[in-house]
């Protein structure tokens, strides 16, 4: 069940700036900090958000990573990206 | 004693206050909040009872209340950083809170607690608009209408019309308008945004009819048609329509006194004087 860290990881984007910034500058040391399964860390790192949508991650949550810009997704490409999933 | 005067349904979409002003006081959205704001100051409210749906921003999956009320002599937001919105301070009231939250509880509705928080646009984007000097105080009742299972239409209307009581028997001659934030249909950041937004509106009928529905004063037609399975059709945040279901438990089938669809964007503004 670590959909919910994942959801929680989305969360903290929008709210903890420094943990934002180490998102930007280095995604895969800015999460480990969290306990992932594999599939979610690969996932997140990609910014594979059709893949995190159907693990369960919440839509306006993962919201805040293009907003922020984390992860390589900017609004075009989470837009092409998220629609996939449907 | 302690009245209704009114009831006011909005939307409580973040991009707009950075949309108005860009575009200025004659644009649509401008408009139309402008008529729910002229509603509002004729009720010379005291109070505001505002139900709202948080996005995840004053509570969290970790610990997430169905119902939850704010006790609290302030409180500020947004959280969740709109463009063009000042954090605000916004006044509330403890003591009525208080009230309605034991007699909430004695009816059967377990409101949770909450005395130290903060809110997010769902609050405070209205608000912007409609009350921007702060200084009518501000009750929030949270309803959980994001996250599945959500509470029945059925429930949330009761518990609107158990907060209308309870406000019916707080002993000050307060004048109190209660508010409903939210969409009714609005996919945001889901699978079912449109090309090139961060939202989207998947199912407009469903706006149209709660509409229509509002306009004849059709609560009950209203609680039949809104199941879960309805809202959540009509997008991921169209359990918002469980706030606008809550504010109608003032209201009973009083016709409103205007809807304003923008349907296109799966919402509108309404209006109920009460006398």
């Amino acid at each position: 069940m670590s959909v919910y860290a994942v959801n929680h990881l989305c969360r903290e984007v929008l709210r903890d700036h420094a943990f934002r910034a180490a998102m930007k500058a280095d995604p895969a040391a800015a999460i480990v900090r969290y306990e992932l399964t594999d599939e979610e860390r690969q996932a997140l790192l990609a910014g594979d958000v059709a893949k995190l949508y159907r693990l369960g991650v919440n839509a306006f949550l993962m919201g805040y990573l293009p907003r922020f810009e984390v992860c390589g997704l900017t609004m075009p490409v989470y837009n092409e990206r998220i629609r996939s999933a449907r | 004693m302690a009245q209704i005067v009114g009831a006011l349904g909005v939307p409580h979409t973040p991009l707009y206050p950075a949309l108005v002003e860009r575009e200025g006081p004659q644009c649509e959205t401008a408009r139309y909040f402008a008529a729910v704001t002229s509603e509002l100051e004729a009720m010379r409210p005291d109070l505001i009872v505002m139900f709202d749906t948080d996005h995840l921003n004053t509570f969290f999956l970790d610990n997430l209340p169905v119902f939850a009320i704010g006790v609290t002599e302030t409180f500020k937001g947004p959280n969740d950083e709109p463009r063009a919105v000042p954090i605000y301070t916004i006044k509330s009231r403890a003591d009525v809170a208080a009230h309605l939250r034991r007699v909430a509880i004695e009816a059967g509705f377990d409101l949770a607690l909450a005395q130290e928080f903060t809110v997010d646009h769902s609050v405070v984007v209205p608000l912007h608009f409609m009350t921007p000097g702060m200084r009518i105080p501000v009750i929030p009742i949270f309803v959980s209408g994001h996250v599945p299972p959500l509470p029945s239409a059925r429930r949330c209307y009761e518990l609107g019309r158990t907060v209308t009581r309870a406000i019916e028997s707080w002993p000050e001659p307060l004048r109190v308008v209660v508010m409903g934030s939210g969409s009714f249909s609005l996919e945001v950041f889901g699978p079912r945004i449109a090309p090139g937004r961060s939202d989207g509106v998947p199912d407009p009928d469903w706006a149209r009819r709660i509409c229509a529905l509002l306009e004849q004063g059709a609560v009950s037609k209203l609680l039949e048609e809104a199941t879960q399975e309805q809202m959540l059709r009509a997008g991921n945040v169209g359990g918002e329509l469980l706030d606008w279901i809550a504010m109608l438990g003032a209201v009973g089938e009083t016709r409103p006194r205007f809807v304003t669809p923008q349907t296109e964007q799966g919402h509108a503004y309404a209006a109920w004087t009460l006398s």
